[in-house]
């Protein structure tokens, strides 16, 4: 698995002060994509177990993160090392709070439970879904493209079997 | 036969000559671009601005020539010394003040051409602060700051709502009895019985009192529009410059200081004519806890509204009340003792004469030590030694101290036998404490002892790294010997405060004309070192370098002790890159941990792009990502924060050393790419 990002605080991949990892490889080939070439899987550099724990020990000495976002390419392509992942953050960091981006729907994600993407879709605690729809694109939109990409809380919704929507920290301004 | 020959007084005459000449040339044909640019808020190239100059321009070179004690001299040309304003150092004038506008709209005030009476209504009220900034920063050369215009200005709300009470009393009320017939009892009310935190009005008076209600907070926010709009468009000042002006606020809990607050906020959300972000005023939000920093807390909606302002505006700026060098004063119920700012940072609270409080008072004038050269002298970036000489080091920056302090004790004695008259506003209002009692021309002399003298510094990061090869966030080591040169230094001032019987404090400067300056002439002189005369420009004051990438918390946690040590003021930054606006729970947190560490006055920058053809304001790269358009077709105007204050279009107006350190600024979190995933 390769990476070709890492920014250890982000304002711009979710809610609060986030580190966010863009893991490399993407097949949905969305037309408008922002960063076509994350497609490739060989892009960036090698998401070896080193950086990976050099990744995990920043976060961990850094007071202000609300948690970590997963972005690429798409991590649900690289879904069973990217579970691996986050595995281990939470060997460190137990209560680590996790966005995933995703090119796929929460649906698709959800319908098979014993899959390696059922995993790594449980781990997280807020998934952006859906194809970039290039029509839909709206510069408005909160830490999303185009207006079919939905904010979902993912254990509320496996829990419940429908999608439940993320909603902003109550009492902040809009 | 006569010859003339060099450094005889006819030569000497001749070159004297040849340097006004060359000095007027420069100005009048734009030939030095550095110099007009020198202040971000002047246009140097207008014609007012250039008149300015021509005065400005001629008064330095009078002061170096005939007025500046030697050593001071000696020290400008050595590049160790910088003095500011020197324009003004041989007429007396006096930096920057806290203006006391409860005092002057209670007993009404006097412009020189005519007399104004207290307001009877906020909107009168905020018109006339407008008036009192413009005649007051033409008594002096720098900042004009209220410190408490929520409580200023509540009274005049209350009166707004008075106003409308009574007429919709008369309306609302009596007539509607008249109408149906219902036997009406003659409503004796009191003035002081109408407020409106008086539930009982509410209960009594349903009508007056909602339309009282609703009238006043729509006359506050035409105020607050009409006070900014003001602040930003007179420029009256010399060269056509804005007054820098400042408002803090934040603490004052009654219905009608929190109205002026949500107006003031709001009107500057809102924005200017076309929805562009106010340059000034700079505003501070006051934080102190038990007021505005928990939920529960009575203003902590105003302090979750100032997040959401500045993360649109820029402002307000956070200053910390809790901070153990700001709670010394701090008496609780007297707003006057709360620490506020003179916007760019300008800290001004003890006095050793005993007006601890901020109104009345000012910053006298401040002189800035240049950190690096002493650094290059004694240190190993030449190669020509291999450990740091701290003693050499400490003994030339003694000498620099001594000659600082020189410059400002000799400044002082100018400034102290001016009359009152010379002032003019500022002593004939009592805009500075008890000017009003002085006769036009009385010495001035034991009103300004209660200001200060301060003496700045710059390069803290340059300077470690000149001596020791790391700079202060590159080893905890020099990190530590960096806290003892500033301790050093403040040492030396509460040494000398109590020396001479004066109130001498230090400074961490914001160099806005001096930051390319130092840097120019060391690099003429020593060449370019690698990590201290490389680039354009010095890091200001003990800033971790903004070219140096680390996280927002450990910048925080590294500058914020030095906070308590510059007992004259300093602020830290914090960048940010992305649309905060969309993400304003990561600001309101990067706020509180500021707060939490003590970090005494703090801000946020962040990157604020328009499109001047649609309105969309943002991130924007080479196209609006709103309407499309590209940089090349439509203005993409890009407002950044310079020394404290903001300035739109930072590549036609910055000087360019500001423009390189800007280019440089290293964000502390995020990246300029746009989410759209996948």
């Amino acid at each position: 698995m390769n990476i070709c990002g890492y920014y250890p605080e982000s304002i711009n991949e979710g809610e609060g002060l986030r580190s966010s990892i863009f893991l490399s490889g993407c097949k949905h080939y969305c037309k408008g994509c922002f960063s076509a070439r994350t497609w490739n899987f060989d892009y960036g550099e090698p998401f070896d177990k080193n950086r990976q724990l050099e990744i995990i020990a920043e976060m961990a000495a850094n007071p202000l993160l609300d948690g970590l976002t997963l972005a690429g390419g798409d991590p649900f392509f690289s879904a069973a090392e990217a579970a691996a992942f986050l595995d281990l953050a939470r060997e460190k960091i137990p209560e680590l709070h996790v966005w995933i981006y995703t090119g796929y729907t929460f649906e698709q994600l959800a319908a098979k439970p014993d899959s390696a993407e059922y995993e790594l879709l449980r781990r997280g605690q807020v998934l952006v879904d859906g194809r970039f729809v290039q029509e839909l694109r709206d510069v408005s939109l909160l830490y999303r493209g185009s207006s079919n990409q939905r904010l979902i809380r993912i254990p509320e919704s496996l829990e419940r079997g429908e999608v439940i929507l993320w909603e902003r920290t109550v009492g902040l301004p809009v | 036969m006569s010859m003339t020959l060099p450094f005889t007084p006819a030569r000497k005459e001749q070159d004297a000559l040849e340097e006004i000449t060359r000095l007027g040339r420069d100005i009048a044909d734009s030939l030095d671009t550095e110099t007009l640019r020198e202040n971000a808020n002047l246009n140097g190239d207008s014609f007012s601005g250039k008149m300015s100059k021509f005065g400005s321009e001629y008064a330095k070179w009078y002061a170096r020539r005939h007025v500046l004690p030697k050593e001071v001299e000696a020290a400008i040309q050595g590049n160790t010394v910088y003095v500011h304003d020197l324009d003004h150092y041989a007429v007396g004038t006096t930096n920057c003040i806290f203006i006391p506008f409860d005092k002057l709209l209670a007993e009404g005030f006097s412009t020189g051409n005519g007399d104004l009476r207290t307001p009877r209504t906020i909107m009168t009220a905020m018109a006339l602060v407008a008036i009192i900034f413009q005649c007051q920063q033409n008594a002096q050369y720098g900042g004009v700051s209220a410190n408490k215009i929520d409580h200023d200005l509540a009274p005049y709300v209350g009166r707004s709502f008075l106003k409308h009470f009574r007429k919709g009393l008369y309306y609302f009320e009596r007539f509607a009895d008249e109408l149906t017939g219902t036997e009406h009892a003659d409503v004796e009310l009191a003035d002081e019985e109408i407020h409106m935190d008086n539930a009982d009005l509410q209960k009594r008076y349903p009508h007056a009192y909602r339309y009282a209600y609703q009238e006043t907070r729509q006359e506050t926010l035409q105020a607050s529009e009409s006070l900014i709009h003001n602040l930003n468009t007179m420029s009256s000042r010399g060269g056509g410059q804005i007054p820098f002006t400042s408002i803090n606020y934040g603490t004052c809990t009654s219905s009608e200081g929190r109205l002026v607050m949500e107006s003031l906020m709001d009107a500057t959300m809102r924005g200017l004519g076309k929805g562009q972000t106010p340059i000034f005023p700079i505003q501070i939000f006051k934080c102190k806890k038990g007021i505005n920093q928990q939920p529960g807390e009575p203003n902590y909606d105003l302090f979750i509204k100032a997040i959401e302002c500045s993360t649109k505006r820029l402002y307000p700026n956070f200053a910390n009340l809790d901070a153990p060098i700001n709670m010394e004063y701090y008496v609780p119920g007297n707003p006057d003792t709360e620490f506020a700012t003179m916007g760019c940072r300008t800290r001004v609270i003890a006095d050793r004469f005993g007006r601890n409080h901020l109104s009345g008072k000012g910053n006298l004038s401040f002189n800035t030590i240049n950190l690096v050269k002493l650094g290059i002298e004694h240190g190993v970036a030449l190669g020509q030694r291999k450990w740091a000489d701290e003693e050499g080091f400490y003994q030339m920056l003694d000498e620099a101290l001594d000659t600082a302090l020189a410059g400002l004790l000799h400044r002082y004695q100018i400034q102290a036998k001016q009359p009152a008259k010379a002032s003019d506003f500022m002593m004939r209002e009592g805009v500075w404490e008890g000017g009003d009692a002085l006769g036009p021309d009385d010495r001035v002399e034991d009103l300004l002892k209660h200001g200060s003298l301060s003496i700045g510094f710059i390069g803290i990061a340059e300077s470690m790294k000149a001596l020791y090869g790391k700079h202060h966030a590159e080893d905890e080591d020099v990190y530590h010997k960096a806290l003892a040169v500033v301790r050093h230094m403040r040492n030396y001032c509460d040494a000398m405060s109590e020396k001479h019987n004066l109130n001498i404090t230090l400074f961490a400067t914001p160099a806005e004309g001096l930051s390319g300056k130092f840097t120019k002439n060391d690099a003429r002189e020593y060449g370019s070192i690698p990590g201290v005369t490389d680039r354009e420009y010095y890091t200001n004051s003990f800033h971790v370098p903004v070219y140096y990438q680390t996280t927002a918390a450990r910048k925080i946690s590294l500058e914020a002790p030095f906070h308590e040590l510059c007992n004259a003021g300093a602020i830290s930054y914090i960048e940010l890159d992305g649309n905060v606006r969309s993400n304003p729970e990561a600001f309101r947190k990067i706020v509180a941990y500021a707060l939490e560490q003590n970090v005494s006055y703090f801000s946020i920058n962040h990157p604020i792009d328009r499109c001047t053809s649609c309105g969309y304001e943002g991130i924007i790269g080479e196209s609006c990502p709103s309407c499309g358009k590209k940089e090349t077709e439509v203005h993409i105007s890009r407002l950044r924060r310079v020394t404290g204050y903001l300035t739109g279009d930072y590549q036609t107006r910055f000087n360019g050393a500001k423009q390189a350190e800007v280019r440089d600024r290293v964000k502390h979190a995020g990246h300029t790419q746009q989410p759209q995933p996948h």
